[in-house]
């Protein structure tokens, strides 16, 4: 059983031995080539009443001054230390200002991420299952307008309608404004998730819809269906009889595979709807040039999609036996 | 039983009932500060300080009044300010406040690197228990700015955590701070100040749709709004709008072309905006109140000066605009004509062109770029409006005309936009203008004896009867608009006199929010 999983885990140890580095040069080479002065983003609005000297001891106190290599040296430093740095926009270290924000973006991404799977599987196998059909067709369409539908459009539109047309779901928030966290309902924390999740799951639903669909005819068309079918089983018993692990695998390599994107849309959506999580913070860093804040968040990002892309690995050799060979 | 568990905390959660019973007053006006609520990194610039209280403040007409300081004066070499302080204040954890406390404020706030900008603090001391003197290095008058902005801290519990929990002698005191979604925060029973009409007041952060949505369906009762929604308030709401020195000008270049260049390489200079004439021609051209309703929806007021309707505002200074007949004849006593008969004006084979620069990203600035430019055309002056990043603006800046916004409660800002000192430096002197006459009245406004008397030198750098940085004088800028900044606020909240808002929409408002009242039952 577990015969492939150790090769496979000491493999990637070692990809991400040499990836971290990597991406950290060019990540914060990247950043200091962007043309902010995180001086000037820190100052924003109130250049006149900061003057000249007390622009160069802002940027001596927070080593702004120094030039990039010896920047990227000191913040290698502290991480060698376990210190993430101090991030300038939230005047907080940055581990600090990572874990205050970390469980509200779990929350929805993570919401999102079960939501999407199991709607656009069960959605992939109908159409699947109901092939040349009504069903099928109205599935396709729906996940081609979604495919092409910008994020950002979508959760306006849901908004519109829902939010501000009929009235069901609010608009914005985690919770309901006026009120404390201990005073807020678990119901009412929900109803405020729905708007995000829902456009958060819808975004990425596309591609899964119709590889499980594509994945499933496959199997479908296979001597082995034949061979059940002839005995009198329909196709939607197929579909989520055998047919399940057939498509079930290829679905949950490309959703686990896809979850940095869920990451990036979690920035738009938070965006969107005021959610007090990571995605807030990455906008304000990259605005502010905050080179500490965006490393970590970049850093963190990583090690997510890296975790996501090992554990679709894991499930499609669990679901498929097939692939417990290949590395 | 373990599978029970997530259908029992289901139903335990819809059973709860709110415990909320006390209607709070809800704002949604951003002004969250990313870095917490510490006044030694620069919480408490403008509105209310919320926690803390200052030494002095400003009322609504922005003249100086007590705070904790009950007695302040200005020594006879203007070098050391000397304060009285009550002796009723108390922090929110109730201990009381006395002048060691004010000393650490200062003295850390000057070297910790913040959003205070204390430099020219040589030393804070303190005299007594309820007195202090706060030494300067230099003459500076508008060092009384930051006695009306940095709130105290306690000198025994502040440290690292102090910006996310804080303690002060102010008129609240924090209950809760979800970042980037709400702060919550209830009078401070230890507070000096009086009564506060409200048990519990909350501010509501995320985007300006977001605040919107809640004010129509009624749950919050001041909300901050573009000049697009300005007239649109929802049900049980007024439309509110505050004047503001939020203002929009164009700053020329005053030197003539020689090559020369900024230190980053940017070129210096432009011939045609450093004549006189054109610039005079230019505030006689404008028509600032069709540029009012065509780039503010009419939310706004002409801007004939940096600091419109401020003590320290000389209305002297300012010519008459909408009067293109007589700029023509300023253009053609200085010898622009138009020649080839193409409408735009030359003066010895050069033409009267430059380029009108504004922040693509800005739409407001782009219609007055845009106004302003088709306004030049009828007198035979062709500026080219030009979009582009903050970074390309700076290139071209200090040799092209630009539109900026100014508007600081605070005079060191016309020091700053108009003294030679500060040629080049940042974005304050684009245009290089140094005027040894309007240099000398600046720093002899610094170096006043008090804030009244400095209010004279200040209205003199801008015209003095021979000379100025005004219309008048040198022209070293043409001012276009001031902003309005809009709110939809409840109809049952009286929030009493208003200040003229600086440069910087939503949270200004709450600068007496401890004086606001309910109307209504």
């Amino acid at each position: 059983m577990t015969g492939w999983l150790v090769p496979l885990l000491a493999g990637r140890l070692v990809r991400l031995a040499w990836l971290l580095p990597v991406a950290a040069v060019g990540l914060f080479a990247l950043i200091s080539l962007a043309p902010i002065d995180p001086v000037q983003a820190y100052v924003g609005g109130r250049t006149s009443q900061i003057g000249p000297e007390q622009r160069a001891a802002i940027a001596a106190v927070w080593g702004l001054d120094l030039p990039a290599p010896e920047r990227f040296a000191s913040w290698l430093g502290q991480l060698l230390r376990g210190d993430l740095g101090q991030s300038i926009s939230y005047n907080a270290p940055v581990a600090q200002v990572i874990a205050a924000r970390l469980p509200a973006s779990l929350a929805l991404i993570g919401t999102a991420f079960v939501a999407s799977f199991v709607l656009g599987a069960l959605l992939g196998l109908v159409a699947g299952a109901t092939r040349g059909q009504w069903p099928d067709r109205l599935i396709r369409t729906v996940a081609v307008v979604l495919a092409a539908s910008p994020g950002f459009w979508v959760a306006i539109l849901l908004v519109s309608v829902f939010a501000v047309g009929l009235g069901w779901l609010p608009s914005c928030c985690a919770m309901p404004p006026g009120r404390l966290a201990s005073e807020v309902t678990l119901a009412e924390r929900w109803h405020h998730m729905v708007l995000p999740v829902v456009t958060l799951s819808v975004v990425g639903i596309a591609p899964l819809v119709l590889h499980t669909r594509q994945s499933l005819i496959a199997f479908l068309d296979s001597p082995a269906a034949g061979h059940l079918a002839a005995h009198g089983a329909s196709p939607l018993r197929l579909a989520f009889g055998p047919g399940l692990r057939h498509a079930v695998g290829v679905a949950l390599t490309l959703h686990l595979a896809g979850a940095g994107e869920l990451f990036g849309g979690s920035v738009l959506a938070e965006a969107v709807f005021a959610w007090p999580g990571l995605g807030q913070a990455t906008v304000r860093a990259a605005t502010g040039a905050d080179e500490p804040l965006l490393m970590g968040i970049g850093l963190a990002t990583l090690i997510f999609v890296f975790a996501g892309n090992l554990l679709a690995d894991i499930a499609a050799r669990l679901a498929d036996p097939r692939l417990r060979g290949q590395a | 039983m373990i599978r029970s568990l997530p259908a029992l905390a289901l139903a335990l959660s819809l059973a709860v009932p709110s415990q909320a019973d006390a209607r709070a007053l809800v704002l949604a006006i951003g002004g969250e500060p990313d870095g917490g609520f510490d006044p030694i990194m620069g919480w408490g610039h403008y509105g209310s300080p919320l926690f803390q209280s200052t030494l002095l403040r400003y009322d609504a007409k922005l003249e100086l009044i007590g705070d904790l300081a009950t007695n302040w004066e200005l020594s006879e070499d203007r070098l050391v300010w000397r304060l009285s302080l009550r002796d009723d204040a108390v922090f929110s954890d109730g201990r009381p406040l006395t002048a060691e406390d004010v000393v650490f404020t200062y003295n850390t706030a000057r070297t910790a690197g913040g959003l205070a900008d204390l430099r020219v603090l040589r030393e804070a001391r303190a005299i007594d228990a309820t007195t202090v003197e706060l030494a300067l290095t230099e003459p500076r008058i508008t060092f009384a700015a930051r006695l009306a902005t940095l709130g105290i801290v306690p000198a025994g519990s502040y440290g690292a955590e102090y910006a996310r929990h804080p303690v002060g002698s102010g008129p609240f005191r924090m209950v809760e701070w979800r970042e980037g979604e709400q702060l919550v925060v209830e009078p401070n029973p230890h507070w000096h100040g009086g009564e506060i009409a409200f048990e519990r007041v909350s501010f509501v952060f995320g985007s300006e749709e977001a605040g919107q949505a809640l004010a129509r369906t009624g749950a919050a009762d001041l909300v901050a709004v573009p000049p697009s929604m300005a007239d649109r308030a929802p049900p049980g709401m007024e439309d509110l709008h505050v004047d503001s020195v939020d203002n929009r000008g164009l700053a020329f270049p005053m030197l003539p072309s020689t090559g020369r260049t900024t230190d980053a390489g940017a070129a210096i200079g432009n011939d045609v905006t450093a004549d006189r004439a054109i610039r005079v021609a230019v505030n006689q051209a404008l028509d600032r109140d069709a540029l009012v309703a065509l780039a503010l929806d009419g939310h706004g007021r002409p801007a004939m000066g940096p600091a419109d309707g401020l003590p320290w505002d000389n209305p002297e200074a300012a010519i008459p605009g909408n009067d293109p007949a007589a700029a023509m004849d300023t253009l053609d006593a200085a010898g622009w004509t138009d020649e080839d008969g193409d409408g735009i004006r030359e003066k010895d084979g050069l033409r009267a062109a430059f380029q009108l620069l504004y922040p693509a990203s800005d739409s407001t600035r782009q219609a007055l770029a845009l106004g302003a430019s088709e306004q030049l055309r009828g007198i035979g002056i062709d500026a080219r409006p030009t979009g582009g990043s903050w970074d390309e603006i700076g290139a071209l800046m200090h040799s092209q005309v630009v539109v900026l916004g100014w508007g600081a409660h605070d005079p060191s800002e016309i020091y700053f936009l108009h003294h030679g000192n500060y040629s080049g430096v940042d974005y304050y002197n684009t245009g290089h203008y140094a005027n040894p006459a309007v240099d000398a009245h600046l720093e002899a406004a610094e170096a006043a004896s008090g804030v009244d008397a400095s209010l004279a030198r200040w209205k003199a750098a801008a015209w003095d009867g021979e000379t100025g940085f005004g219309p008048r004088g040198d022209a070293a800028w043409a001012w276009m608009v001031n902003l309005e900044h809009s709110y939809w606020v409840s109809e049952c909240l009286d929030l009493g006199a208003l200040q003229v808002h600086p440069h910087g929409h939503g949270f200004p408002i709450t600068h007496d929010l401890a004086s606001w009242r309910w109307t209504c039952e």
